[in-house]
């Protein structure tokens, strides 16, 4: 019975680890809130390794049982900002004050169906990449284009990146079409500069995040973990470039 | 002169508009979208003013990527929460989308040297934000009074 209830408390320790890497944690904030969430459910020695696709957990208490688990993270991070803070206040009460492990689940539970609407994610597109248009130097008329097209981006990156698992072939797919749209548009509409919105629409799909992530893991010594998200964001804003290489190139005769 | 104004206050708008946008994009809470995006226009302020002294884009994106996460981890611990919810945001006019564009554009129309010029923008866009951030990373981990 001891032993199903310090595996049931690992288990809900890595479903905090997953959900954080999942919404946009850097892997120092995962380690180490496993870490503290092991303490302080009375394990003696927590030993953590975790990196962007795996996390592997070996909790050790003081009667000298030791459990191992581990969690292979399957899905492609989307991030989450929101959940992200949830998740962290609410780590931050139950090392404070204490929780039964019930409680941190039914937590994370609480957190895992609020959902903040994809209404608020379409619309943040749609001003991001009208903004940065106007802010490279477009016209109110580009901004507007861009933010037209980035429904269209924010649409597949929520309805049809799941079929396409690889992010790699996803962002080539999507560049591919959004810069064959723009440039058609821009040829049919001559008011419009296809480099203004496209430049809008590409701050949309660069990996920021991942990439920042990768920089502050390899400079806090997550070397490994650090150089697989810098390598994937890298190929990922390669896919990029080559989808918007090859709609030029296509569009080319058209133009 | 004052064209130049013009375009640096439209950008500084533009930059709180586009941090904006993508705190929405990556479901930011309401009550911190405003405290998030002043940070992308205040880098923006200081990249500009870094740029009006130093020469090149490496120093002042350094700069201005050092003041974001600066910024990102006083306010990080003003409102106990994580630093990455305030460092996208304010980093994000930094992002060198315009030329990363222009590379692979001029690539494709078989203008080598100009790409190569762009490209060679882009990655210093890159490092001065890199760089920018590990600096501050490096003094405030150094700093931090260790926990057990």
């Amino acid at each position: 019975m001891e032993r199903n209830i310090s595996s049931e408390i690992l288990h809900q320790i890595l479903n905090m680890g997953e959900m954080l890497l999942n919404s946009g944690a850097e892997i120092k904030r995962v380690e180490q809130t496993i870490n503290r969430l092991g303490k302080a459910y009375g394990a003696a020695r927590m030993d953590v390794f975790a990196i962007t696709s795996s996390i592997v957990v070996t909790m050790s208490f003081p009667d000298g049982t030791e459990i191992t688990q581990t969690r292979r993270i399957e899905q492609p991070a989307g991030t989450d900002l929101s959940r992200l803070e949830r998740l962290n206040a609410l780590s931050r009460r139950c090392c404070e004050n204490g929780m039964s492990i019930q409680e941190l689940a039914e937590g994370m539970d609480r957190i895992r169906k609020e959902d903040t609407g994809s209404w608020y994610v379409y619309l943040g597109s749609v001003i991001g990449a009208a903004a940065f248009s106007v802010f490279f130097g477009g016209t109110v008329q580009d901004g507007i284009a861009a933010g037209v097209f980035a429904l269209f981006i924010c649409f597949c990156q929520n309805v049809l990146s799941p079929f396409c698992p690889n992010r790699v072939i996803f962002n080539l797919l999507c560049s591919l079409a959004a810069g064959i749209g723009i440039y058609g548009v821009t040829a049919v509409i001559p008011v419009f500069h296809a480099d203004k919105i496209i430049i809008g629409d590409i701050m949309l799909l660069i990996p920021g995040i991942a990439m920042t992530n990768a920089v502050k893991d390899m400079l806090v010594g997550d070397t490994i973990a650090g150089t697989m998200r810098l390598l994937e964001s890298l190929l990922w804003a390669g896919a990029l470039a080559g989808g918007f290489m090859a709609s030029m190139w296509l569009m080319g005769g058209v133009l | 002169m004052s064209s130049d104004v013009w375009t640096a206050g439209i950008q500084l708008a533009m930059a709180f508009v586009g941090s904006l946008g993508f705190c929405m994009m990556f479901r930011l809470r309401a009550g911190l979208l405003v405290p998030a995006s002043l940070g992308g226009l205040f880098c923006w302020a200081v990249y500009l003013t870094g740029a009006q002294y130093v020469e090149g884009i490496f120093l002042p994106s350094f700069i201005a990527s050092a003041f974001a996460a600066t910024y990102a981890e006083v306010l990080a611990r003003k409102l106990k929460a994580p630093a990455t919810l305030f460092l996208i945001p304010a980093v994000v006019p930094l992002v060198p989308g315009s030329g990363l564009y222009y590379t692979i554009s001029y690539a494709v129309q078989g203008d080598l040297e100009v790409s190569a010029g762009y490209g060679t923008q882009t990655l210093q866009f890159v490092l001065g934000i890199a760089c920018g951030m590990c600096i501050i990373w490096a003094l405030f981990t150094t700093v931090r009074p260790r926990k057990n």
